[in-house]
Order: structure tokens, then sequence, then C-alpha cells
């Protein structure tokens, strides 16, 4: 796996560089608009996790190198499991290069005083840093579902067919059951218990605002995000070994 | 349609089959791989010809375990290809290089990336080696793949196959796009590396002229089915194409000196050109009809489109 780990790195190499720097071009308009930084190790992450498993897949395509790359020394098996590596580790590469950028930017805000207003905007607060923490956890969970979900379709249609087919299932499973449930009058009838799901999702957000709250959320974060991309590598593994190339 | 498969069976008794294909089958939607069986030999390069859609690029696939087989088995260096598709495999591909009609890499990669990305997959990969063939095909390290032209983009597929000690060469119309000179000298690079002991390249072409210059032997393929299975001196030594008219024709016929199943013949407005199996016995025999130098393409035709009698 070592072997289709690195070749994908190879591959994904210059992308991702161009990538990180859309990445914080993104984050600087949001920042600005936000009028406040703690967006921008989340924005990376996202990014990174859904663009890499996009990016990777239209690779594989591209003059078939994605057939190519199986008369060399690695197996499905491998290639699949490297694509997950390679998710992984370019997101939380991607929540890295956001951490270090807003830590040297609070660090210059702190040194030097910034013109418009930019040292407060910038300023360091324990609040800041833990709310950048739990936005960075909230955007690796988000970031890593999105790429949880394509990657099998990409693995088992290649990347064209399966660009055809994910807004249909995002409208599947994102927005059908929403609508079903709105409109089947299930909400009003007291079906679903509205105010103890309100009440539940209150009390959490109200733990997530303390320290211990937002530990306890990154870990569960974490947890949630390796499971989830350790169950659809279970489904790509077993999709990519019947696809015909 | 008679398949010849009369070539010297045991005359490479001795030696070691890098490639086995035994009744290979596969069934798509529209088409299907019949019972494909042959083998390629130690120090031979053998040449695999067929129209388009002829089942060349899908043998291929299932020598290199590509594609699940729905019947058959090869063995590769001595093993079952379907290990190449496991990671037990990974050994086994180390000693095999491949080349398709492109090069199979996405096009953003520079010339230095491919190397890095054989550098990580492959651990014979010779650098130094693949230099030699970079400063041999002038080939620049970093200009990207996507801005060479076809003929050096192919050049560089076969740098690659060369620089990792394989010991067998797949090679799917690997020198179509070189321009003639560039087609040589690859064929030189070819005839250099069946010198050496335990080694065979087995290259599907549509420049038949190629195989001319340079295989031992030449299976030709049709609607997923083997056709023939020659040594390419016989057919292109003892082997010959009469043009004859159609009074001639009948003369040849008549005389049984070509089997009657085996008349296989080609009209053209301007005459019949007919299968000999032995030019120099039919010249013999039929001295004032013209009868020249069979090529693989004149055998290819008439084994393909022409009428048996």
């Amino acid at each position: 796996m070592k072997r289709a780990y690195l070749m994908e790195l190879t591959v994904l190499k210059s992308y991702v560089r161009q990538l990180v720097g859309l990445g914080f071009f993104v984050a600087i308009c949001i920042c600005i608009g936000m009028k406040n930084i703690v967006s921008v190790p989340g924005i990376l992450t996202m990014m990174l996790f859904m663009m890499s498993s996009m990016s990777a897949a239209a690779y594989d395509e591209q003059n078939n190198w994605g057939l190519f790359r199986l008369t060399m020394p690695v197996s499905r098996r491998d290639v699949v499991l490297a694509r997950y590596g390679v998710i992984l580790t370019l997101g939380v590469v991607g929540m890295l290069l956001g951490f270090v950028a807003t830590a040297l930017l609070m660090a210059v805000a702190g040194a030097v005083d910034l013109p418009g207003g930019l040292s407060g905007m910038l300023a360091f607060s324990p609040e800041n840093v833990q709310a950048m923490v739990f936005a960075s956890m909230f955007c690796m969970v988000v970031g890593a579902t999105i790429a949880s979900i394509v990657t099998p379709i990409y693995f088992r249609l290649g990347q064209t067919k399966a660009t055809q087919f994910i807004p249909m299932i995002v409208v599947i499973v994102f927005i059908c059951p929403f609508v079903v449930l709105g409109g089947s009058g299930m909400l009003d009838a007291g079906a679903v218990h509205l105010e103890g799901i309100m009440r539940v999702l209150a009390d959490t957000l109200a733990l997530i605002e303390t320290p211990q709250g937002v530990a306890v959320f990154a870990v569960a974060a974490l947890v949630f995000t390796l499971a989830v991309l350790g169950v659809s590598s279970a489904i790509s593994l077993k999709l990519y070994e019947r696809r015909e190339l | 349609m008679t398949i010849a498969t009369d070539r010297a069976q045991n005359a490479a008794i001795d030696a070691t089959s890098l490639i086995e294909a035994r009744g290979l089958t596969k069934h798509y939607n529209g088409f299907s791989l019949h019972d494909v069986s042959f083998t390629v030999e130690e120090g031979e390069i053998v040449g695999f010809v067929g129209k388009n859609g002829a089942g060349k690029s899908t043998t291929i696939k299932a020598l290199l375990g590509l594609i699940a087989l729905d019947g058959g088995a090869a063995d590769i260096l001595g093993h079952d290809a379907a290990t190449l598709a496991r990671p037990s495999g990974a050994a086994l591909k180390e000693r095999i290089g491949v080349v398709f009609d492109t090069v199979s890499m996405p096009g953003h990669l520079t010339v230095s990336d491919v190397a890095s990305m054989y550098a990580r997959a492959f651990r014979t990969w010779d650098q130094r080696q693949f230099q030699t063939y970079l400063d041999r095909f002038d080939l620049p390290a970093r200009k990207a793949i996507k801005d060479l032209s076809r003929g050096m983009g192919m050049k560089l597929s076969l740098a690659c196959a060369l620089s990792h000690d394989a010991c067998l060469l797949v090679l799917d119309e690997a020198t179509a796009g070189l321009d003639p000179m560039a087609r040589d000298e690859v064929l030189d690079l070819l005839r250099a590396f069946v010198a050496e002991p335990g080694r065979a390249v087995f290259m599907s072409s549509h420049i038949t002229t190629d195989l001319d210059k340079i295989a031992d032997r030449v299976i030709g393929i049709d609607g997923g089915r083997i056709i023939f299975d020659r040594y390419k001196d016989e057919i292109t030594d003892t082997m010959g194409v009469a043009r004859c008219r159609v009074a001639e024709f009948e003369a040849i016929a008549a005389s049984g000196i070509i089997p009657e199943h085996e008349l296989r013949y080609l009209r053209h407005d301007y005459g019949i050109d007919v299968l000999v199996p032995d030019r120099f016995a039919f010249a013999e025999n039929f001295p004032n009809v013209p009868c020249d130098r069979m090529t693989i393409d004149d055998y290819l035709t008439l084994t393909l489109k022409g009428g048996v009698r």
C-alpha cells in the first residue's frame, strides 16, 4: 500500500499546492466578510478533504491512468486504501496549515499594530482558539462525510459517469428526507419530537461552548471521521474489485 | 476460417514459456474472446496483429490480470496471471514492462515526476538507466507529459518500461506515432532487450512493417479468436503472393499444388491475389505467374479478407 500511497501523492502534489493557495484565498474572503479568522483552518480542512477525493478520481481517468496503474506493482486493494490514506492525510495537512497560518497571523497582530482594525480582528483570544478548534473539527466531519459518499461512487463508476449521478444521490440523501418529513405533516403531528430534539441540541451547543465540550466534540469528530472513512473504504474495496476497467 | 496452428511446436521444446495463454475466454456485451491460446518463449519477439476490436487489447488485459476471465487461464513468467491482480503479485509485476498506446499517466506530470512515480512503484528502478534513455531520446526532464508529442510520449513510456529490469515487455501499439527513424531506434532497443537471456517481447501492432523487421513469430486474432500463429520467417521467406489472372487462378486450383481448402485468394479489379504456401515450389510449377514475397500485411489481408475456394 505504501507504493500506491506515494504514487497518489506524486500525482496530487502540484494540485495540492494550487488547492492550498485557493483555500487561503477563499479563507481570506470569508474572514473579511465575517471580520474573524476562526474559519481559516476549517475551510482548508473541508476543501482538502473534498477536493482531494474528487481530483484524484479525475486523474484516474486521464490517459487511462487508472488502468495503467494496475500494471505497476500495486493491487486494487492498495489503490483504494492509498486513496483514503491520501484523503485523510491531505485533510489533516489542510487543518494544520490553517492552524499554523492563523497562529502566525495572531502572533503578528500581537506584535505589530495593524491598520484598519486588523489587529483587533486577528488578536489572540481563548474564545477564538476554541471556536477555531470546533469549526475545524466540524468541517472535518463534513468534508470526510462528503468524501466518504463520493469516493465509492467514483471507484464504481469512474469520475465522468459519477458526475452525472452525484447530484441525484445528494438530492436523495440530503434533501428528500427533509421534504418528506416536512411535506408529510409528521413534524406537526408530533410523530417527531421536535421540542425534545431542540432541547438536546441546545444542551449540546451549551456544552460545546465550554473547553471540555470542545475537547469531547473534537474526539467524537475524530472517531466519526475515521469510522465514516473506514466504512466508505470497505465499500470502495468491494466496488472497485468488481469494476471492469 | 482455418486456424493455422502448424508452427513448429517442438522447435522450442527446451525454451521456457514467459507467457502461456490457455483457452482465454471473456464475454462482453457484443464481443467475446474465445479460447485464446498461445505461448511466448524466452528470446522471442512475438507480434500480435488484428483489426481494431479484434481482441488484442482484451487479450493483453487478460494476460496482465486486469480483467476477470470467464474461462481459461494464463501463466506469466511461470505464475498464474490472476496473481497479478492480488497484492502478492507485486514482485511479479516488477518483472513486466508494460507500454500502452499513450503515455498512460496524468498529463500534468513532468518527465521527472514520471521517474519519481516509477522509483516509488518499482524496487528495481534504475534511475541511471532511465537517464541514459532520456539523453538518448532527447527527452527534457522538466517537460510535462501533455506537452510531449505522441512520438516523444511513446519514447518516454519505453524508457520507463526498459528501466526497471523487466524480463518481459508487453507492448500495445508501442511504435504507433513514431517517425520511421525513431521506430528503427525503438526496434533496435527491443532487439537488444531480447538478446539478454530470459527475456521476451509480446507486442501488438498495426504497423506490420515493424513486425516484418523484428518479430520472430506473428499471432493473428480476429473476432476474439486466434486465426494464425506462425513463425515470421515462414511467412516472409517461404510464402508468396501470386498475382494472377482468372485463367491462371483456375489452372493453379486445378494443379493441386495448393490443397483446395487452403487456397486463399482475393479478387481485385485487375486480377486475383493467391496465397502461396511455398513460393519456390510454386515458381517451379508456374514460372509465368509472378509470385511476390509475402509480407505480414499481405498474409493478414489474405487471411482476414480472402476467400477460400
